[in-house]
């Protein structure tokens, strides 16, 4: 406690920040920042102090750049965000990122106190959405999200925003399926343990009794509870496949067939039990195996990057347009921080683009007018004016997204173990079926058929359907406990099968934006000038950083300037001659030999060596493990910058593994060539210009240091912190994919003995009854320890 | 032992009408958001508290 | 748009909890009287009417309805308006509710000591009781599925789930255990006889366990812990699976508790079953509220009433765990009719129920009354003389539940029973039932104190009749969330909710006319057993009257210690004219299902006056009245005419001359005894409870058995 009393002198009341060096001061309480002041003074403003009350700190630090929310007044993109809207009262759900705490959900379910035209707010803690209904008349949706903005809760507005979608396509009722099943289940229990807990003869109207309630509760649970498995196996065997759905819906219809004969000729008790609980725990199985993770999406394409509007200026005014309606000829404006949307040229302002999403080229790249932009850099520096000369669709970057891999559907991509193994598991147990139909049939035929059903019945595979599901959910959350989100259980398979990596550089086992440059010359001011003024000429991104580096100097002209490729630049300064480049190009003989992972530039003058610079990227800490790959995989780079760093990185990749200045459609292309080869590859990337190669992919990870930001499309999602643990998940994956076999082999063997009861025609219920959740719970437990135990050995939990 | 026709019918025919609760709890969105609910019983909106702090 | 602003009614929950601590201390003070007399008999105050067989119904019931009943509505009232953000439907309804439950309790406290019973467990209150008990739960549902209907929280917090389905299964169970056809305004014999009635009374005896004291605490808890923690349940997926599970499993686990009885094999193995997959939802609720104070430990070491919270869920848990195990045949056969039942319930009574109700109340108080609790110090003292209660109270009683269970069972080696008299056992387990009664004192201590910390906090702090809310209208469905007509069905569906109920409730009542329909039972039925003589029957109703059913069974299990303690084991057949069953759950005393004609009549005259003259050392009081006061035979008619209705097989107009058989039986037998210069008029209701127990299981030794 005592602790707490001198934070808060120097800490924010409302972010908790340390705010030592500038305090804001009101009410006798301290800010960080204007921003934090601001939203304490509109609350305390409402009587909503409550806010502070549940948590300490509950607000998200206020410095940030104030966006521009003039689009959202635009009629035609109000109707792109509104779920529903009618003169009276509109409704809206906004996915809020900052939402984090139980102060979050009260103030912003008291949003009316702030804004009465706001009727009713309610919060969806774990998706991070705020579901608003407000008055039409009295409050416009631009004002709402201003609001929000305003008290710290700013919405992240995109026009394709999945995460927002997610909330509505929950429309199927497995849950009410399983519900009913289970119902079925207990009831039919209760129903069917009399007889095998021996009811006695003279109680023979109950054995009927208990027998037609059974049958009815059976018919729910076929017609309803079932259904799935019918419709799959239908289409599957329209497709010419045979998958587990259907020796399942063939043991259904068997099981309910033969219990409704049983009953209805008062000849024997049926499989009542055995059909509920077969059905049911299917459904469960189904259940577990569905993981949604409310808070991310790996359906995004570049459309939830861009903004959703551009302001367009047509003669004197500008107004700001939906993305979809940009035309080529339009006159757009660019201010600091936004993205150019389309291909566009660049009429006004001075350019300074920052294309690491597209080209994953860290450092902001100059340009002059009259020259091309492409769509997706981002503009750093005063505000700029372009004219668009191509459609967004049809953009450098954006058609990327015309490609096929984009159209491809995820289904076919994968095939499953269980899939392959259940196409002979079918065939067998037909064959089995047949066989002891047509063995009993000459001597006595109820027993034959007796027998043919029985098979069916107890050859089921119920077991051998759950295990796959309960396996791979348990492996998925393993996953996710270490930050590493598969888009579904399918995806462990494919872990588990590939054998090439690619990986991309920039933001992948780089860190985005993290470049530090150091000099180590001993050069006077002028001399500093002239280095300036040559890497001035040049647009190469090193030359570049140099300039940022040695900033405010006066540009002074350059001779007989010359720049060759990948090495460096000579030219003549008045009267002195200046070399900068490689070690190799300034002829240096290795002094201060350069350790790994650095790129350096060095500078003669006069061919009097000066000194160099180190350029330096900041590297995941994983990338040492990444290297440790290469051992079982084969492992390739593939960024879209310069080669930089090319020597740099030869610890982590084989030299002649290495691409740069690789287009997205180049890097897509690349991953199509291995597949060719034969190869089963996953694609690491995170920006814009991955998206193609992780479409493409076997398996395509977005890495990213924020789950809730952007990423691409992928079939996974891997936060950065998690990239050392990339071997370990690789082998867990493996070791998942080995239980799923073991249990496989145990399903069977229950198949087996049960079969040794079905051949002879004599199965009881009784056995029925008991070997099938045996067999099931033994697979539950057995895949659920199993995996668990994987797991530690691997270090994940 | 009649009476146990009536019971069974009783107990199956209370389970019915909680099968039914269930059902409706589904199509409600009963079960949409299963954590906030949690947190929200926590907060209580007491204007007096709120006035207060005017 | 402005929130609505409204008030939550404090008041009804101020009188509730009231009433709880009122009840509750009488409840428990009632308890420890009976509990005394189990080693002083005396304590009657030799006087009728607090004699043990008439005084431990009001035990319970007091502790069950009044005690834990207003606790219930206290917490409901409480939680559920501030759950649904809104008042209660109507305070006139609370108002009746209130009062009603009241007179209930209270008619209650005057009928039982005057041994007007039905002698069905937990449900001993005559006809026009059951009537108004009926009446008020049906006032309750309305008012509560009001509130729910005019809610202003879309989202029903899964405590109300509790709540509702608290509602719904009772109004089921009371009225399907209530069919009775009445004699007179004070008297009324259950339509169903023997184990036809035995079985409705432990399908509802059990599952009154599992709707009245576990699923509307559950619901609490799942309020309450949490708002006590300050912090969300541990999983509130759990909590609602939980709830599903429970609902659908605890209906059929009745029939464990009529294991070796005349139930057929199989219904009693199925009330086995389930009684063991209980385990698992019980446990999950369990496991919940615990995890939800991990990482709070801390404040569960200062704040008194989550450390009630915790021990109530630890007792929960242990209960839960022990019922399944109980259910299990071979620790059954050991624990049934002994002590062992007794520890176990008041584990469950004492510790989940006692001690979740004391930290609500703790909680609550203050809150309605603006202040601070008067005195920390003394609820912690409550707390720890609680816990050491229930220590002193359990312990002894599951050791003297052992001992004498495997006292009853042990044979020497020549195969003879060790303890042939029953009453050496007894006498074995009196220290411990003293034992007994010092932790049922030092738990009411803690009550009382309880009482008067409470008090003093209401005095210091001034009650919020209406504590002023404030929240927005629920809104309509968003729209486009779904089609037009999922929307509207919506807004309908909590009537649809009321319907249904109320649908339940008259599936139950049209019960009333079942019977008459299952009355024809196949139960084997056996030649020999003939209906009772009107002062066989007249005697029984005297056996009723007293609750000599709260310490003899009437049921002999077929294990060799019992066939050679009491005879020859029982056949359901035996019980078919038996309005109601007799068989009791607990063997203070022996059995008497084979009692006819083990002494003469003589015996039983003095026995009865005074036990210590047969028996040296018995803790049976003695039943002096039954020598003095006279047998009333006006009501002989109407009691034939309603078995006859019932389907015992009178002669048609029997019921004229019925009491001339009556007085022709009663002189025989005041002869027999004139000949032991025994001098007592035949028109005594001695001499009927006489000829009833000589006639208990004889008809069987007579005719030859025509058994399945």
């Amino acid at each position: 406690m005592k602790q707490a009393e001198i934070d808060h002198k120097t800490t924010c009341y409302h972010c908790g920040n340390d705010c030592a060096d500038e305090c804001i001061e009101q009410d006798e309480k301290v800010f960080c920042c204007n921003g934090c002041r601001e939203v304490y003074s509109i609350l305390s403003q409402n009587g909503l102090c409550g806010y502070y009350a549940y948590n300490e700190y509950p607000g998200v630090s206020q410095v940030k750049a104030g966006k521009r929310l003039d689009y959202l007044k635009e009629p035609s993109i109000i109707r792109e965000l509104t779920d529903y809207s009618d003169e009276k009262f509109t409704i809206v759900t906004f996915y809020v990122p900052d939402i984090h705490c139980s102060s979050c959900i009260w103030l912003l379910e008291h949003l009316n106190k702030i804004n009465p035209a706001i009727y009713h707010s309610r919060v969806d803690f774990l998706r991070k959405q705020v579901n608003i209904r407000f008055d039409t008349q009295l409050i416009t949706l631009h004002e709402v999200v201003s609001l929000l903005d305003k008290i710290g809760y700013e919405p992240l507005i995109s026009l394709q925003d999945v995460v927002k979608k997610q909330a509505f396509d929950k429309k199927d009722n497995l849950v009410k399926k399983i519900a009913v099943a289970g119902f079925c289940f207990g009831n039919v229990m209760l129903l069917s343990f009399p007889e095998y807990l021996g009811i006695s003869v003279y109680e023979q109207s109950f054995r009927q009794f208990f027998g037609w309630l059974n049958l009815a509760f059976c018919l729910p649970v076929l017609l309803y509870s079932s259904t799935g498995y019918f419709k799959s196996a239908w289409t599957n065997l329209k497709n010419k496949v045979l998958n587990i759905d259907f020796p399942l819906a063939l043991g259904i219809t068997v099981l309910f067939v033969r219990t409704a004969v049983e009953i209805l000729t008062h000849t024997g008790p049926g499989f009542a039990d055995t059909l509920c609980g077969l059905v049911f725990f299917l459904l469960v199985g189904k259940f577990v195996q569905r993981k949604t993770y409310y808070h991310l999406s790996f359906e995004r394409d570049y459309r939830s990057f861009f903004p959703v509007a551009v302001q367009v200026i047509d003669g004197a005014n500008e107004r700001p347009v939906p993305l979809s309606d940009i035309q080529v000829g339009q006159r757009i404006l660019i201010r600091n921080n936004e993205i150019i949307p389309a291909d566009a040229i660049l009429l006004k302002g001075d350019a300074r683009v920052d294309f690491s999403f597209v080209t994953g080229e860290s450092v902001p790249v100059s340009k002059v007018l009259g020259e091309v932009v492409y769509a997706g850099g981002r503009q750093t520096g005063e505000a700029i004016e372009l004219e668009v000369v191509k459609p967004v669709s049809q953009s450098y970057l954006t058609r990327l997204w015309n490609n096929e891999a984009f159209t491809r559907t995820q289904e076919n991509r994968v095939q499953t173990f269980s899939d392959k193994v259940s196409k002979y598991f079918t065939f067998a147990l037909l064959l089995i079926a047949f066989g002891s139909l047509f063995f009993w049939l000459p001597f006595d035929l109820p027993r034959a058929i007796s027998a043919f059903t029985a098979v069916l019945i107890i050859a089921c595979p119920c077991a051998l359907a759950l295990s796959t599901p309960f396996t791979m959910s348990a492996a998925l959350s393993i996953f996710d406990k270490n930050f590493f989100y598969l888009k579904n259980t399918a995806v462990v398979e494919q872990l588990a099968r590939i054998d090439t990596i690619v990986l991309d550089k920039t933001g992948t086992i780089t860190i985005n934006g993290e470049t530090s440059i150091t000099a180590h010359i001993a050069a006077t001011e002028t001399e500093r000038q002239m280095i300036y003024s040559v890497c001035a000429n040049s647009t190469h991104p090193l030359s570049r950083l140099i300039c940022q580096y040695l900033d405010n100097y006066i540009k002074i002209s350059t001779n007989n300037y010359y720049e060759a490729p990948g090495r460096g630049i000579t030219a003549d300064v008045d009267g002195h001659f200046i070399k900068v480049g490689s070690a190799k190009f300034v002829n240096v003989m290795q002094a201060e030999t350069s350790s790994a992972k650095k790129t350096e530039v060095h500078i003669s003058i006069d061919e009097k060596y000066i000194g160099y610079f180190t350029i330096q990227q900041r590297y995941r800490d994983g990338v040492t493990s990444v290297h440790s790959l290469s051992l079982a995989y084969k492992l390739f780079l593939l960024s879209g910058d310069h080669g930089h760093e090319r020597e740099a990185l030869s610890s982590v990749f084989p030299k002649e593994d290495m691409f740069f200045e690789r287009t997205p459609q180049e890097k897509l292309d690349f991953i199509k060539q291995l597949q060719q080869n034969g190869h089963k590859v996953m694609m690491m990337g995170d920006g814009l210009n991955d998206a193609g190669a992780l479409k493409q992919s076997d398996l395509g990870i977005a890495i990213t240091d924020n789950v809730n930001n952007f990423s691409p499309g992928s079939d996974a999602i891997l936060d950065g912190r998690s990239l050392k643990k990339l071997p370990a998940f690789l082998k867990f994956s493996k070791d998942a994919l080995h239980v799923v076999y073991i249990s496989f082999c145990i399903s069977l063997t229950y198949n087996v003995i049960g079969l040794s009861y079905a051949v002879s025609g004599k199965l009881s219920p009784l056995i029925a009854a008991i070997l099938m959740p045996l067999s099931t719970f033994t697979i539950i437990s057995f895949t659920s320890i199993a995996t668990h135990l994987a797991a530690k050995r691997r270090k994940l939990i | 032992m009649s009476i146990i026709y009536f019971l069974i019918g009783c107990s199956v025919l209370l389970a019915l009408v909680f099968l039914g609760a269930f059902f409706w709890a589904q199509r409600n969105g009963q079960h949409d958001d299963l954590y906030t609910p949690s947190v929200r019983i926590l907060l209580d909106d007491d204007p007096d508290e709120n006035d207060s702090k005017k | 748009m402005q929130p609505d602003k409204f008030y939550y009614d404090n008041k009804i929950v101020r009188n509730f909890g009231i009433a709880t601590v009122i009840w509750g201390i009488i409840g428990m003070l009632v308890g420890l009287i009976v509990a005394i007399q189990l080693y002083k008999p005396e304590m009657n105050m030799h006087n009728q009417y607090t004699t043990f067989g008439r005084v431990r119904p009001l035990h319970t019931n007091a502790v069950i309805f009044a005690f834990v009943g207003n606790a219930i509505f206290m917490g409901i009232y409480y939680s559920l308006q501030r759950l649904m953000k809104a008042r209660m439907f109507s305070d006139v309804l609370s108002k009746i509710h209130f009062w009603g439950w009241q007179l209930i309790i209270v008619s209650a406290v005057i009928t039982l000591p005057l041994g007007l019973t039905t002698s069905h467990e937990y449900a001993e209150l005559e006809w026009p009781i059951d009537i108004l008990i009926t009446i008020v739960w049906v006032v309750f549902g309305i008012n509560m599925f009001g509130t729910i209907i005019k809610r202003r929280e879309r989202h029903i917090y899964v405590a109300v789930w509790f709540y509702i389905a608290t509602f719904v299964t009772i109004a089921v169970l009371h009225i399907v255990n209530s069919v009775e056809i009445p004699v007179s305004f004070f008297k009324s014999y259950m339509v169903f006889a023997g184990v036809q009635d035995a079985l409705v009374q432990w399908w509802y005896g059990h599952n009154a366990v599992a709707f009245f004291l576990t699923t509307p605490y559950l619901g609490m808890m799942y309020y309450f812990l949490p708002k006590m923690a300050n912090r969300p349940i541990y999983s509130y997926k759990l909590s609602i699976l939980h709830f599903w599970a429970l609902i659908f499993i605890y209906i059929w686990a009745g029939p464990h508790h009529l294991l070796y009885t005349t139930l057929p094999g199989w219904a009693q193995s199925l009330g086995v079953v389930f009684s063991v997959m209980l385990i698992a939802p019980s446990w999950g609720g369990m496991i919940n509220g615990l995890l939800t104070l991990r990482g709070a430990w801390d404040k569960v070491r200062d704040d008194v009433t989550l450390k009630f919270m915790v021990v109530g869920l630890t007792a929960y848990g242990m209960a839960t765990f022990e019922g399944p195990m109980l259910s299990l045949k071979q620790v059954n056969a050991i624990g049934h009719f002994t002590d062992w039942i007794i520890a176990h319930v008041h584990v469950g009574a004492l510790g989940w129920n006692g001690f979740l109700t004391f930290a609500i109340l703790y909680w609550l108080v203050p809150r309605i009354y603006k202040t601070e609790l008067y005195s920390k110090k003394m609820a912690s003292f409550h707390f720890w003389i609680g816990t050491l209660g229930i220590l002193f109270y359990a312990i002894p009683m599951y050791w003297a539940g052992f001992t004498q269970g495997l006292m009853l069972k042990e044979f020497t080696p020549e195969g003879i029973l060790k303890y042939p008299s029953f009453l050496e056992t007894t006498m074995r387990i009196l220290p411990m039932h003293v034992m007994r009664s010092v932790g049922g004192a030092l738990y009411l201590t803690g009550v009382i104190v309880m009482a008067y910390n409470l008090y003093k906090t209401a005095v210091q702090g001034k009650l919020v009749a209406n504590e002023a809310a404030e929240a927005m209208p629920l809104p309509k469905l968003n729209p486009e969330a779904g089609t037009e007509r999922w929307h509207r069905r919506l807004e309908r569906k909590p009537i649809w909710f009321l319907i249904a109920s109320l649908i339940v409730i008259l599936i139950g009542t049209f019960v009333e006319l079942m019977p008459t329909l299952t009355i024809s039972s196949n139960i084997p039925t056996i030649a020999s057993v003939k209906p009772y003589t009107p002062l066989e029957l007249q005697g029984r109703d005297i056996y009723i009257r007293e609750g000599c059913v709260n310490c003899h069974s009437q049921t002999v299990r077929p294990f060799r210690s019992e066939t050679e303690r009491y005879g020859e084991y029982s056949k359901a057949g035996e019980f078919v004219y038996d309005h109601p069953f007799l068989w009791g759950s607990k063997r203070t005393g022996p059995d008497l299902q084979r009692e006819g004609g083990k002494y003469g009549n003589s015996w039983h005259y003095n026995h009865l006056m005074d036990p210590r003259l047969m028996s040296p050392g018995s803790i049976m009081p003695n039943y002096d009245w039954l020598i003095t006061q006279k047998l009333d035979t006006t009501s002989t008619a109407a009691k034939i005419r309603a078995m006859q209705k019932l389907g015992v097989p009178y002669p048609a107009g029997y019921d004229k001359i019925a009491n001339q058989d009556l007085d022709k039986q009663a002189k025989g037998i005041s002869a027999d005894l004139a000949k032991d210069h025994i001098k007592v008029k035949s028109n005594k209701e001695i001499v009927a409870i006489i000829a009833y127990l000589q006639r208990l299981g004889t008809d069987i030794k007579a005719g030859k058995t025509a058994n399945n």
